[in-house]
């Protein structure tokens, strides 16, 4: 139908001015070119991308050695009150100072002063540590201290760090440190710097700090090492509140520039003096550690490194090519299921010659293990009070872990290079028991165990297998349920139970839910009493003993060992604790897995993301090169 | 066109309207948060925690008061444009968005646009092409566009771009300067647009398709003019009012849908990733700001295509 053109004309006015703001070419662009029109409509386009691109804080001006490391998760925190996972262990060390930390090199792990002068003064009693600490350590520079310069690290700030943690307000997750161990430490009040009124936690003067212990604490000097003991100033915390965990200031080696979800990016503190490096002192081990290129730092001022960004990588594929890419990270730490891209041979380990001619390679065993948690509170699995339920559950438990194919395990989801062992002691540790042997998987035997014990197909009970939400989880359920199927076990009376979390199947655990989990634990520090209270009665849900178990003999083992001051003593005890888990069949496993690290050859260090955390990160030395 | 005082009377009529629906939005968004999202205490309590500090934590995070107390606070610091602070990392939520819907913004409209200007012209050569081997050939790219999967483009794209030519950073986010910007988003983009294409240039194709057997168009043939001018003067005003309504309801939808993946995988700080970590941790203020964002633009989009539409085309407030 023809239109008007007048008409027409009209309404093409109103819609040719439109289609020029999209910067269609139309016969009035021109006019409204004239006008400056589709300037403006450029200008507004970009400063919605310049409003994007102010986003980001970090420095402009690239410096000269820039250490990229990727971690395959992010930290919610950097508050050393909320240091609870592997990624905040990883930098909360890199801004905050610690009174010890592993010295960098030697393995196994030894203990090494840092912001202490040195190791603490011990009563013979062993109920009275005092430590002096450094009277040259300064925190990063803030405009939240006096003219926005660094003040001074006291003791105040160092015994305050650790009884904040018992204050509701810093939402700590780290009280189980030092629990019942510190006089006068108790949960449930506000604590103020100015009136620190806890006993056990004496201030002497700027530099001395004395600690009272109400009873010996063996482990005590590798608490002050962990990630949550580290030193924050009061001031700062105080005038951020629940954000000084994403804007954090402490005395460490690095100072924090930016963090979000997907980086955290560091630069150096330059009010973080330590002298320089004794790689001697460090632990090198010139058979060990040759080829890597470490030893020019020796004599070196620390940190070494410019800048520092850790980014957060949770998926393995890109994780793996941002490490392959030119303009990508330095490191990457693989996950089993990429193990056949760099391995020949999974036993022996052996790296692929392109990829150890091409990149720096290690495979060290983690510094924890995983194994499959049963829930004894469930009266058909665990405790009961008739001693010959009680027996028979513990057939039934003894036969599950035989039912439970950990070489199968191993092969499918950890490449073949995960480290069998019995308890859970694993190797790593000086208490490790060598002579305990590994229960064979033997699906037979474990359906004759259970059938002595009475249990028959009508009888055996419900198994509720628990696990977060995820593709490998979801196969362990199934590897699981084939394993016990195999057995005889009736294949409808086992159950998944999917989680969207790891926090949530802990409240899953808690709430009683689940009969069988998966679980890996990582440990804090190197001593197997961080391994052992997994167990211990009184820490049963919500606490650390998602198994609920609890034996009189074992708690009792237990409290006598955590207070045990001599070292070979304690080893004794240790294994006696460990053989009474084997004993009880209290978990069927376990096993250690191997981490696959490779980094670029311009990059000098020894990684290690284990008990060690962020502890290496200033020892990394990089080549100078051109950044982007 | 229309006057501007029925316009305005239009606008607010519409903003009015959107209250209540807000208001639901908010309120099933609360619910859903409160009865099956994760709770965000045993995100915060670390692996050993007490009942006693469990029930501090819970009073920490308000969760031992009522829902109805916490959804009215909740509402009354909407209305102040405060929605309080992350349960999880402690940073107000006014920062949180503040800092990740520029980047998400920054990261996704070149995509959409250059997406949506493509597809345009690709259809237009489909429909004028109409059943001959070019359309049939833009048929089958839009149906590759549509039928891989985004996450594969994603790890494509992030293998040839930076892994094997090693021309762009394989994740990250700067735009501190142009450059910076220009090598952080245009892998993102370039998925964008590739993700995209298929619906979009058959959408864009039936469009054509419908314009070009209009009326005005035929007479403009018969009286000889090009098709450049058929195309500029016929064709594009015609089709004016879908190609917005496409575009301005494809923002709100990028900002928590679509840019999720590619946030993820590529470590861009934005909307995306922040919803997504916020909903696995139970980050209710978090959560429900976004929520409300979204709605809100949502909502906008709507107001502004009808007004937009009307006041270019007066008659469709009367069809």
């Amino acid at each position: 139908m023809p239109v008007s053109p007048g008409i027409r004309g009209q309404r093409v006015i109103g819609r040719e001015w439109a289609l020029v703001t999209l910067g269609f070419r139309t016969r009035g662009l021109a006019l409204m070119r004239k006008q400056g029109t589709v300037q403006w409509a450029w200008i507004g386009l970009l400063v919605v991308l310049l409003i994007g691109c102010n986003s980001d804080s970090s420095n402009p001006q690239a410096p000269v050695k820039v250490y990229r490391h990727a971690i395959d998760g992010a930290p919610s925190s950097l508050d050393p009150a909320q240091a609870n996972n592997t990624y905040a262990r990883l930098l909360v060390p890199a801004i905050f100072d610690t009174l010890y930390r592993y010295k960098y090199l030697e393995r196994p792990y030894a203990l090494t002063p840092s912001l202490a002068v040195g190791f603490p003064d011990v009563s013979d009693d062993g109920l009275i540590h005092e430590i002096t600490i450094r009277s040259d350590a300064r925190f990063a520079d803030s405009p939240y201290f006096e003219a926005g310069r660094g003040r001074r690290v006291t003791a105040l700030d160092v015994a305050w760090s650790i009884a904040r943690h018992f204050d509701p307000a810093s939402r700590s997750g780290a009280t189980w440190l030092w629990r019942d161990r510190i006089v006068g430490l108790e949960f449930g009040r506000a604590i103020r710097p100015e009136t620190l009124d806890v006993a056990g936690l004496e201030v002497l003067d700027e530099t001395s700090l004395r600690i009272h212990l109400r009873e010996p604490f063996p482990t005590l000097v590798h608490t002050l090492a962990t990630a949550q003991s580290a030193v924050v100033p009061h001031e700062v915390v105080e005038a951020l509140g629940v954000e000084f965990g994403r804007s954090p200031v402490g005395s460490g080696p690095f100072r924090l520039i930016a963090f979000d979800e997907t980086q955290a990016t560091l630069v150096r503190n330059e009010n973080f003096q330590r002298g320089v490096i004794d790689l001697a002192a460090e632990g090198y081990d010139s058979d060990e550690h040759a080829g890597l290129g470490i030893e020019p730092i020796d004599g070196q001022l620390y940190p070494l490194i410019d800048r520092l960004e850790v980014q957060f990588i949770p998926e393995a594929s890109a994780r793996w090519n941002s490490f392959r890419s030119r303009l990508g990270t330095d490191l990457v730490m693989l996950p089993p299921e990429l193990a056949p891209s760099v391995l020949s041979h999974s036993s022996p380990l052996r790296f692929q010659e392109e990829i150890a001619r091409r990149y720096h390679t290690q495979a060290t065993p983690e510094a924890g293990f995983v194994y499959y948690g049963l829930n004894f509170g469930n009266p058909e699995l665990g405790h009961h009070n008739d001693p010959d339920q009680a027996a028979r559950n513990r057939e039934l438990r003894c036969a599950l872990g035989q039912a439970v194919d950990w070489s199968a395990r191993n092969l499918r989801f950890y490449h073949g290079i995960g480290e069998r062992f019995t308890g859970v002691i694993p190797p790593m540790l000086p208490s490790w028991d060598g002579f305990l042997a590994p229960d064979p998987f033997d699906p037979e035997l474990a359906r004759q165990r259970w059938a002595q014990a009475g249990w028959t197909t009508t009888t055996l009970p419900n198994l509720v297998y628990g696990y977060q939400s995820g593709v490998q989880q979801a196969q362990h359920f199934e590897m699981f349920r084939a394993n016990l199927i195999e057995a005889g076990y009736p294949a409808d009376r086992i159950e998944q139970k999917v989680f969207p979390t790891f926090a949530e199947l802990l409240r899953g655990i808690y709430r009683g839910e689940i009969d069988v989990f998966l679980m890996g634990w990582t440990m804090a520090y190197p001593d197997a009493l961080y391994n052992l209270q997994l167990f211990y009665g009184p820490n049963a849900p919500p606490g650390v003993n998602a198994s609920r178990y609890r034996n009189p003999r074992f708690d009792a083992l237990f409290e006598r060992a955590r207070r045990e001051l001599d070292p070979d003593r304690r080893i004794g005890l240790y294994r006696e604790l460990n053989e009474q888990i084997v004993e009880d069949c209290v978990i069927m496993g376990s096993m250690v897995r191997t981490r696959l690290h490779l980094w670029k050859r311009h990059v000098h260090m020894v990684p290690d993301r284990e008990i060690i955390g962020g502890f290496f990160l200033p020892f990394v030395d990089v080549e100078a090169r051109t950044t982007r | 066109m229309t006057s501007n005082a029925s316009m305005v009377g239009l606008l607010l009529r519409r903003l009015g309207g959107a209250v209540p629906l807000l208001v639901g939005v908010t309120l099933i968004g609360f619910l859903l948060t409160q009865q099956i999202g994760p709770d965000p205490v045993w995100e915060l309590a670390g692996r050993s925690p007490t009942p006693a500090e469990l029930t501090a934590l819970e009073a920490q995070l308000d969760r031992d008061r009522g829902g109805v107390g916490r959804y009215l606070d909740f509402m009354a610091g909407l209305l102040r444009l405060d929605p309080g602070s992350s349960l999880i990392t402690g940073e107000s939520v006014r920062s949180i968005v503040g800092r990740s819907v520029p980047v998400t913004l920054a990261l996704m409209l070149p995509g959409l646009i250059l997406g949506v200007g493509l597809a345009l012209a690709l259809g237009y050569l489909a429909a004028r092409h109409r059943g001959r081997r070019l359309d049939r050939w833009i048929a089958g790219v839009s149906a590759l566009s549509m039928s891989v999967s985004l996450v594969i483009v994603v790890m494509l794209l992030q293998l040839v771009f930076s892994v094997w030519l090693g021309w762009f950073p394989a994740r990250g986010w700067s735009a501190a300067t142009f450059t910076d910007w220009l090598l952080h988003a245009t892998v993102p983009t370039l998925i964008v647009v590739l993700v995209n294409l298929g619906y979009n240039v058959r959408f864009f194709r039936a469009l054509w398709l419908e314009a070009l057997q209009l009326p005005s168009v035929r007479a403009a043939r018969a009286y000889g003019l090009s098709e450049r001018k058929i195309l500029l003067r016929r064709l594009l005003p015609w089709a004016f009012g879908p190609i917005m309504t496409r575009l301005i309801f494809a923002v709100p939808m990028l900002l928590l849908g679509g840019s999720m993946v590619i946030e993820t995988h590529f470590g861009i700080p934005g909307v995306g990733r922040v919803f997504y970590n916020a909903v696995l941790s139970g980050d209710q203020p978090v959560i429900l700001a976004l929520v409300v964002l979204t709605g809100s633009l949502v909502v906008l989009s709507q107001v502004l295509v009808e007004v937009g539409v009307r006041w270019f085309d007066p008659r469709a407030g009367t069809r």
